[in-house]
């Protein structure tokens, strides 16, 4: 095991260069692709989920259609465009610490992190709404209003998607709120950008899988 | 040996520098434009069943090819990066695609009870129609007296 000294000035006294990688493009590409290969597989866990949809989706065609009015498509709105709006704010942290404008860069960090608090806050209102509502998965379906098969079906997998998904924002905002204070206190001033650029790469995923939920569930 | 200045994709690099800030900005407009279009499409004006779905879909296709190529800079990486992505997604069709195909040819008894085959169920509950009618939920047609001349038997000990 290397110590961190070692790792961050390996290589012949430049900085955060690992000894094993003769420039530090070279190292910023096999990061880059490491975080490609797990990105990989996060499309692949989610595209289990998707693909349990696809089945439910057609077996229970006029149910989902019922199901999906019971989700208020404003909520779904104002999220979307709350993560479309944090990933224009990672992208563009990105960009001001390859340009040395770390201050910026940490500031829009922050309000990246501050965009996931209000995804989660308006996320938390519906599900406190459905759970009142009795809308529920499996045995736990107790909704009037819609008894049809397969309608506990669709909220199982509501809330398994949306579930998984607002657990990797928690995830991301934890990751880019550590980023946003290591760039605060100068830590990629002199213009190495691989970690705000990994956890980037993960905000955006984030983001892209959100685009697909939003409507799948609330415009169908 | 080490030589920190050697051009390993160093184009790539470089060419992501000098990506103005603007570009973000355009990105982000369009993304919204989209969102907006997404929702006009399926709560502004009625597109008859199957294809209100394929907008939407073919909308948040666009929307997250947006965001991987200029967001994610696959646009600017080239090569292995984005080899990655298009493998995973090449799988995902296969998992979607042949999990559908099973699901749409299937002998329709062998779905889950659903609005389609609920009527050619066998009266339940048994072993046959593990898939119980939701509480409170319609019961299909047949399972009111008719199971008695018509049907399958009941299983012994199956039902309660």
């Amino acid at each position: 095991m290397r110590t961190e000294a070692e790792v961050t000035h390996g290589g012949e006294g430049v900085p955060h260069l690992a000894h094993h990688y003769s420039n530090l493009e070279m190292q910023a590409h096999a990061a880059r692709l490491g975080m490609w290969l797990f990105l990989a597989t996060e499309v692949l866990l989610f595209g289990g989920l998707f693909t349990a949809y696809v089945v439910y989706r057609y077996t229970f065609s006029d149910t989902f259609v019922a199901a999906s009015k019971l989700v208020e498509t404003h909520y779904g709105a104002i999220n979307t465009v709350v993560l479309i709006t944090s990933s224009l704010t990672v992208a563009l942290a990105h960009h001001f610490v390859e340009h040395r404008q770390s201050r910026k860069a940490a500031l829009l960090l922050a309000a990246s992190v501050f965009a996931g608090l209000v995804f989660l806050g308006i996320k938390a209102i519906e599900y406190t709404h459905h759970i009142e509502a009795g809308e529920l998965p499996g045995r736990y379906y107790s909704y009037e209003g819609l008894q049809a098969h397969g309608a506990a079906m669709f909220w199982s997998l509501y809330f398994l998607m949306t579930g998984l998904h607002g657990i990797h924002v928690i995830i991301g905002m934890g990751v880019l709120a550590v980023i946003a204070f290591r760039t605060w206190r100068g830590a990629y001033d002199d213009g190495y950008s691989t970690p705000v650029e990994l956890s980037g790469l993960y905000w955006h995923l984030v983001d892209l899988i959100w685009i697909f939920l939003f409507p799948l569930f609330y415009l169908i | 040996m080490a030589n920190p200045s050697a051009p390993v994709s160093h184009d790539e690099e470089e060419r992501v520098r000098h990506i103005s800030a603007s570009r973000y900005y355009v990105v982000w407009v369009a993304l919204l434009v989209f969102t907006a279009l997404t929702i006009f499409t399926a709560r502004g004006v009625h597109i008859p069943s199957p294809w209100h779905l394929l907008v939407g879909l073919a909308i948040a296709v666009v929307k997250a090819a947006l965001v991987a190529l200029f967001f994610m800079h696959l646009w600017d990486h080239g090569g292995t990066t984005r080899l990655v992505l298009v493998t995973a997604l090449v799988f995902l069709a296969l998992l979607i695609g042949i999990t559908v195909l099973d699901n749409a040819t299937r002998f329709e008894l062998s779905n889950p009870v659903n609005d389609r085959n609920e009527r050619f169920m066998p009266p339940g509950p048994d072993i046959l129609s593990p898939m119980a009618v939701p509480r409170g939920g319609r019961l299909p047609e047949r399972s009111q007296g008719a199971g008695e001349t018509g049907g399958a038997p009941a299983r012994p000990g199956g039902g309660h």
